[in-house]
């Protein structure tokens, strides 16, 4: 490779280039640089609009950890998206296997049916939702929480590409070498699939860990709320706590953050075709 | 022989639909069937408790453009769709853009950008509400401004797009920058052989070539900013003097604050319809563009 002449005219863009690049990262990263920071404040901290603290005060923590709902809250939000991720990935599984491996009648009207969910924005629908979830008497519930959430077309179509390339030659031998569909799901498809299947649950876990919405219209009880909706109302904003409720940011948004950080590569080697 | 194939073929056929029953469960009773009810009802008085009481025609129609507070968040949300939707395609292309070449140390910006993923609604909503809580704020006094933040109309509104912004970053610019680094380099070297550099080689090659990506991250932009309605509950509550009352916050309030039934059907079968045209358009492009 031969070393090519940068003329001034391309240094100053390359440098300008780095200054703007240097200023938006800045900038989007400045929310959850501030949500750290601020964890670490003294309540007189806020009111100087101090942007680092004059001495880190971990009290925010142990007064977060401390509130009386913290752990349930925790509680209903980790139970609730786990079950939403097994329990979907199960269906969208079940339904990607039988598009994919069976023949039946009717299939690209039920196809054509499930697709058209991705038409449906669920938003527009929250009130008749909410009222057959309150007629089912789940209001308050887990169920009532995860009821909405528990199939996804975009999903399913994923799982379907993955299982086509397979090939319908592995299901015909299992099925001579006398193997049942449950036994050939789950002990030949979904090994072979992993990746997708790793990634629709973990997509789910991640969607559901994180939803706001639904989950506040459905309970109403402090002890049914997720962790989403009772940061928001955790009483510390209106006492002028506002650091408790950094800190209770710091601990949910964390893990995702180092999640993602190992996550990242995976994420690449999945989306970047050559 | 025959009728052993048949009930074979039959059998089969159960089969199937024992593993679809969950699907279509969950499909038929929270998709179709409120979708179903809410256009039915939405041509029907309906009173409080559900119970039918009549035929209605268009009135729930007319009652909902005769309502100040819907005209007012038809407006609300057609500037924030006109100042979001530019804003984030702009944003979030620059981003990708800027380091699309991977090099030794493009990990660090390339972490950053992606963080916004791991960052739920509800804490960009709340880290928002704080940052530019008013006059006396963080930024301000950083930066030694005076932007009032979520305390006036047009600040609220300018605040919405920054949230808007950060809720779809992450995603955004995962899909570009990995749409950016799927060209073929080959294509950019022969580009480059040519004489192209700098602009020429980004807007007549590159960009050319992650056109599809760039819309759909313009399609799901438009999609957001139609059916925002979550952050609005946590930044503002639709306020200052309903400058941040979009369409489906409006349908938020009606439905579960008022609990006006006629007209929250009647724009639930409003959106539907146009999440559907949207999304046939959209559809039609890609198949169209798929066969050439």
């Amino acid at each position: 490779m031969k070393k090519v002449q940068r003329k001034p005219f391309d240094t100053f863009r390359f440098i300008m280039r780095k200054i703007l690049l240097v200023l938006l990262a800045a900038i989007v990263l400045f929310p959850v640089f501030y949500m750290i920071s601020s964890s670490l404040f003294s309540a007189s901290d806020f009111n100087n609009l101090r942007l680092l603290p004059s001495h880190p005060v971990w009290e925010n923590y142990t007064k977060a950890l401390n509130q009386k709902y913290f752990i349930r809250y925790m509680f209903n939000s980790i139970g609730t998206s786990l079950i939403t991720a097994f329990l979907r990935t199960a269906i969208v599984i079940l339904a990607a296997f039988a598009f994919t491996h069976l023949r039946f009648r009717g299939k690209s009207i039920v196809f054509a049916a499930l697709v058209l969910t991705l038409f449906i924005p669920q938003e527009a629908i929250l009130y008749q939702n909410y009222r057959t979830v309150a007629g089912m008497g789940l209001l308050d519930t887990w169920a009532g929480i995860i009821s909405t959430s528990l199939f996804s077309a975009a999903q399913m179509l994923l799982l379907m590409g993955s299982f086509k390339i397979q090939g319908k030659e592995i299901y015909d031998a299992a099925r001579i070498d006398g193997a049942s569909d449950p036994k050939y799901i789950l002990s030949i498809l979904i090994p072979l699939s992993g990746p997708a299947i790793l990634t629709v649950g973990i997509q789910t876990l991640i969607v559901s860990f994180n939803s706001y919405l639904w989950p506040l219209l459905v309970t109403n009880k402090n002890s049914s709320r997720t962790i989403q909706i009772g940061m928001t109302m955790l009483g510390f904003s209106e006492s002028g706590q506002l650091g408790p409720q950094m800190a209770t940011l710091v601990i949910v948004t964390v893990p995702f953050l180092l999640f993602l950080a190992l996550a990242k590569k995976k994420i690449e080697t999945t989306l970047i075709r050559r | 022989m025959r009728e052993k194939k048949t009930t074979k073929k039959y059998h089969s056929q159960n089969k199937a639909y024992l593993y679809l029953l969950p699907a279509i469960t969950v499909a038929a009773l929270f998709y179709w069937y409120p979708s179903l009810k809410s256009i039915v009802e939405s041509f029907l008085t309906v009173n409080q408790s559900g119970k039918i009481l009549g035929f209605a025609g268009l009135d729930n129609y007319r009652r909902l453009f005769s309502d100040p507070a819907f005209i007012n968040s038809l407006k609300v949300s057609l500037t924030f769709i006109a100042l979001f939707v530019p804003a984030n395609t702009f944003i979030t292309l620059l981003a990708a853009s800027l380091t699309r070449r991977p090099s030794r140390l493009s990990f660090i910006p390339e972490y950053i950008f992606f963080a916004p993923v791991a960052v739920s609604l509800s804490a960009y909503s709340l880290l928002m509400r704080d940052i530019f809580r008013g006059q006396a704020s963080v930024l301000n006094n950083l930066l030694g401004t005076t932007f009032s933040g979520i305390t006036s109309a047009a600040g609220a509104m300018a605040v919405l797009v920054v949230l808007g912004i950060f809720l779809d970053f992450g995603l955004d610019y995962i899909l570009l920058i990995c749409a950016f680094r799927s060209i073929d380099s080959s294509v950019v070297e022969a580009a480059r052989m040519d004489g192209a550099g700098g602009w020429r080689l980004y807007w007549l090659v590159e960009v050319p070539m992650i056109k599809d990506t760039v819309l759909v991250t313009v399609f799901l932009a438009l999609k957001d900013a139609i059916l925002i309605s979550a952050p609005i509950i946590i930044l503002t509550e639709g306020g200052p003097f309903r400058s941040t009352e979009t369409v489906m916050f409006y349908y938020y309030t009606e439905a579960f604050r008022s609990g006006n039934r006629g007209v929250q059907n009647a724009l639930a079968a409003l959106v539907l319809t146009l999440a559907a045209l949207i999304m046939t358009i959209y559809t039609t492009y890609k198949k169209i563009k798929e066969e050439r």
